[in-house]
């Protein structure tokens, strides 16, 4: 339910369908992939039409490897679906989404 | 696309109603008779939660848990059991086996309807 | 929510399931009860009481509460289940069923003698539970609010509830979602403000994607209370850490929250002020003041903690389970699906009418001699008459579940009348169309209980007479020509030829100088005015002769015959056809009359020639192959007038359709064979139903109409009118 493709100047990592538990063994080994490249890490959030717990914490722990391995990372055209999650749980800033705190 | 849940007990009756709660909730419902007639149910389309009988002919709600964790595609998905309050050691078994939500028996229809919507939005 | 529909099938069901139970329970008794037969008894209440729940019934859920109870003990081996507590079972069927029954009828509440005879089966079940009778009260509330402790202090100036929650790392594995928790708190009220805790994290290497790491601190603003929180996490409690802090709650319990959880403090009062859940100066002046009251004073957080679920059930990998032994029989009844009754009579109603237009459409091209279009006619022809049979099998039913109803039946009646008496069972399997099944409960019962009552000695008698002392009475069913024979047989006496017959002369229903044969005396037993006080069966407080037995099953379009033997025993024989609503036909015409005779019932077409006819003419009988062959004239029966003299065209021949009923042979005499035909029977309107000889009446394929001749009643008609009685041939 992803892929990652190598562009000029960022490793690029598109998640798609569902962000949720069941997929969140496999989208953990895309990520350690993503992590080893140099690149700077970009995580196209367009096509997620679900997400749950898991894979929320699976973003936070990308965020902050990212942080740890002074990489930049930035989550692109997050969905609806996701867009939500993060305001339920009061991420959208966290995530580089400007809005008001969640409620 | 609105949530599958699946039914399963050998009462026609309770089934029919728990289907008409839940779909008023804006569900889907699909029903099974006992745990074999939900395996393979659960073959068919996806199911996003499974609320089940402890007591059933054929294979038990007990059983059907310990089946359903087996399967990758609904390890985690959530399972309610309907219990009595005679059956504490049912309950436990289930919730051993990986049901840890219950409704105990008998309920009304829209105590069901809560109890799923707490384990996931339609 | 309109539960109409559901309601109909909770009664459906819940009388199947008090069959079961009933019959399961019946066999307790004969051989030592399984886990098996105990686990389905058990099942049924549950099941009852289950559904029940779901409509509201709430008599039915707390009778059926304390049979599932007892019977739950007795599932576990810790109530063994002996006769009397299989009386009191199967007494609290009949509870359970006439609750069901009341429900059924409309009424709210049971009547005052329903329920306390309600009562009194609870109080002789609580005996076996060992418990008060009110200990006996259907399920508390699941939550239980944690009680209110008292405190004292300085007070957060917050309306909203703080929520904290820290989830197991199991939580997923268990198919939960917090996310999902979270959605649903915000139907009860507004989330003001969260913190998503992730400081679990673990490092990425030791990170595992299915575990839970995240933790939530939520101010939340609402007005329900706090059991309403607590409700909506009820599936975690085990599997998390959950403070619920009402508003307005005292500074010390914030600052012990905070405590107690497992990140920085600084960082968790940041959270807390961030939540708005806290002001700055309230968070000081709690640290303060808690640093100050030491440790000495241990404030009870057990009472605000819910459940501290740091201990994870490990899910216990059990053994594969050994796949469980279906019987076929189960696996049958797991692919049954119910139908609404009179969508199937709709469906055969159809059919009917497709077999009528099948018919036109073949006359037609019969006319039109084109040999395609008879192929496709036969071809389709065929296919008509496959689907007509398969709808019509739709409707055939197996007799095994009105046959194990006399299980109780017997078993009642034998402690009532002070006779050990036992009941065989066989043709169980033995299918018949659902309406015949329907009506053929009650004069069954009747048979049943004049087998008992009349039929099986004393067991005096019955050792004088060297018999085996337990009385047998047989039920048994089987397919025969055409028709379903159930037989009620039992080892009884026999009937007493001699005072049947001179009670019927008696009572004016036969001459005393008349010469029966024994079937005909035996059937006397049925004339109307014969039964006695002492032959009428008192059944559910009706009394119904045997007269009545006979008409409900002619209703049936059957017959019921009796043989029986002096010491040894009687059987008693009812024909039933196998379905009422389509018959195979022979079509036959008289003058320009069309009629059908069943066509299971034609032995054979004669030609009657015009010598005989002339040498026989006042006879009525032919020598059939050196038989003695009665026949009837339909001419004269239905008073036809001779197309001759209408209009020309009668030729003078006629023919004999020979019929056999119920092993009695007759011959019929028409003008015409037209030969088999499939017939639709439409019922005769109530003002014929005078008329005898006539069961029915059809629409032919050019739309005119025939009538469907009845051949037992024009049997029985001929029967009466002869002056001597008729030396019908027994085969």
């Amino acid at each position: 339910m992803g892929s990652s493709k190598k562009k000029e100047a960022a490793t690029r990592l598109t998640l798609e369908g569902e962000l949720t538990i069941y997929m969140a063994a496999e989208l953990k080994e895309k990520l350690a992939a993503a992590l080893q490249a140099e690149l700077p890490l970009e995580i196209d959030l367009s096509q997620i039409g679900e997400i749950d717990t898991a894979g929320m914490q699976l973003l936070l722990l990308a965020k902050r490897e990212c942080v740890a391995r002074n990489k930049s990372i930035e989550f692109l055209a997050p969905s609806q679906a996701v867009l939500d999650g993060w305001q339920l749980c009061n991420l959208s800033a966290e995530f580089g989404v400007q809005t008001d705190a969640a409620g | 696309m609105a949530k599958t849940i699946l039914i399963v007990d050998d009462s026609a009756s309770l089934r029919q109603v728990v289907a008409i709660a839940l779909k008023g909730g804006g569900y889907d419902v699909i029903e099974a008779c006992d745990g074999v007639d939900a395996l393979s149910k659960l073959n068919g389309v996806k199911v996003h939660l499974i609320i089940s009988d402890v007591n059933m002919p054929n294979m038990d709600g007990i059983t059907l848990v310990k089946e359903v964790k087996k399967l990758p595609n609904y390890k985690f998905t959530p399972i309610i059991m309907l219990t009595t309050e005679s059956q504490e050691g049912k309950k436990q078994e289930g919730q051993a086996a990986g049901a840890k939500a219950w409704v105990v028996k008998p309920f009304k229809p829209e105590q069901m309807l809560s109890a799923v919507s707490k384990l996931i939005l339609p | 929510m309109n539960l109409d529909a559901a309601l109909q099938t909770f009664l459906v069901e819940s009388r199947e399931l008090l069959e079961d139970m009933e019959s399961r329970l019946l066999q307790t008794e004969s051989e030592a009860a399984d886990a098996d037969t105990i686990n389905a008894i058990f099942r049924a209440a549950h099941t009852i009481k289950g559904s029940a729940g779901l409509f509201g019934l709430d008599d039915v859920v707390k009778f059926t509460h304390v049979v599932e109870s007892v019977l739950d003990k007795v599932r576990d081996g810790n109530v063994p289940l002996d006769s009397n507590l299989a009386d009191i079972f199967l007494e609290s069927c009949d509870q359970i069923s006439a609750l069901v029954d009341n429900v059924a009828n409309g009424n709210d509440a049971p009547d005052a003698a329903l329920e306390q005879k309600g009562s009194g089966l609870i109080d002789r079940l609580n005996v076996y539970l060992g418990v008060a009778p009110q200990a006996v009260a259907v399920a508390a509330p699941t939550v239980v609010a944690a009680p209110e402790i008292e405190r004292s202090g300085i007070v957060a100036d917050t309306d909203n509830w703080h929520i904290s929650l820290r989830f197991g790392t199991d939580v997923f594995r268990n198919g939960m979602d917090p996310l999902a928790f979270m959605r649903y708190l915000r139907t009860l009220g507004e989330i003001v403000a969260v913190s998503t805790i992730s400081d679990a994290l673990p490092a990425f290497d030791a990170f595992d994607a299915e575990s839970c790491y995240l933790g939530f601190e939520i101010n939340f603003k609402s007005d329900v209370d706090k059991a309403a929180i607590e409700g909506v996490f009820e599936f975690v409690r085990e599997d998390a850490r959950i403070t619920i802090l009402s508003p307005r709650s005292c500074i010390a319990d914030y600052i012990e929250l905070i405590r107690n959880l497992p990140e920085e403090e600084m960082l968790l009062g940041d959270i807390l002020i961030k939540c708005g859940t806290l002001s700055e100066q309230e968070l000081n002046v709690g640290l303060n003041a808690q640093a100050e009251l030491a440790e000495e004073i241990s404030l009870p957080l057990g009472s605000i903690l819910i459940g501290n679920g740091a201990v994870q059930a490990d899910v216990v990998e059990a053994a594969v389970e050994k796949q469980q032994q279906v019987k076929d029989a189960k696996n049958k009844q797991q692919r049954l699906i119910r139908i609404d009754a009179d969508k199937l009579d709709h469906l055969i109603g159809l059919i009917g009418e497709l077999v009528i237009a099948g018919a036109g459409a073949n006359l037609i091209a019969k006319r039109s001699a084109i040999s395609e279009m008879l192929e496709a006619g036969e071809l389709m022809g065929n296919l008509i008459e496959e689907v007509r049979d398969t709808a019509l099998s739709i409707r055939m039913v197996q007799i095994g579940e009105t046959f194990s109803r006399f299980q109780r039946v017997v078993r009642d009646v034998s402690k009532e009348i002070g006779k050990d008496i036992g009941l065989i069972i066989n043709g169980a399997e033995t299918e018949l169309d659902k309406t015949v099944v329907e009506k053929i409960g009650d004069p069954l019962m009747h048979l049943v209980r004049n087998s008992m009552d009349h039929g099986i000695e004393k067991a005096e008698v019955r050792a004088e007479r060297g018999k085996p002392l337990q009385g047998t009475i047989e039920l048994n069913a089987f397919h025969d020509s055409g028709s379903i024979v159930i037989e009620v047989s039992d080892d009884g006496g026999g009937l007493n030829k001699d005072r049947i017959l001179s009670k019927a002369i008696e009572k004016g229903i036969v001459p005393a100088n008349h010469n029966l044969s024994d079937p005909e005396i035996y059937k006397l037993i049925f004339a109307a005015g014969f039964s006695t006080a002492e032959q009428v069966t008192n059944l559910s407080g009706r009394g119904v002769g045997m007269d009545v037995v006979r008409q409900n099953i002619e209703a049936l379009r059957g017959t019921i015959s009796i043989a029986s033997e002096m010491g040894v025993g009687s059987t008693m024989s009812i024909r039933l056809p196998l379905t009422l609503a389509i018959i195979d036909g022979f079509l036959v015409q008289v003058g320009r009359s069309a009629f059908v005779i069943p066509l299971d019932m034609v032995v054979e077409c004669i030609e009657l020639n015009t010598n005989d006819r002339d040498q026989e003419q006042l006879r009525n009988y032919i020598n059939l192959r050196g038989e003695v062959l009665p026949y009837i004239r339909l001419r004269e029966f239905f008073e036809i007038g001779k197309e001759s003299e209408i209009d020309g065209r009668f030729d003078g021949r006629e023919n004999i359709v020979v019929v056999r009923y119920a092993g009695v042979k007759v011959g019929i005499v028409v003008d015409t064979l037209h030969g088999e035909f499939q017939t639709v029977i439409k019922p005769m309107g109530k003002i014929f139903s005078h008329i005898r000889g006539i069961g029915g009446s059809t629409i032919l394929a050019t739309g005119e109409v025939a009538l469907i001749i009845d051949i037992r009643s024009l049997i029985e008609k001929v029967q009466a009118n002869e002056p001597q009685p008729l030396q019908l041939l027994n085969e």
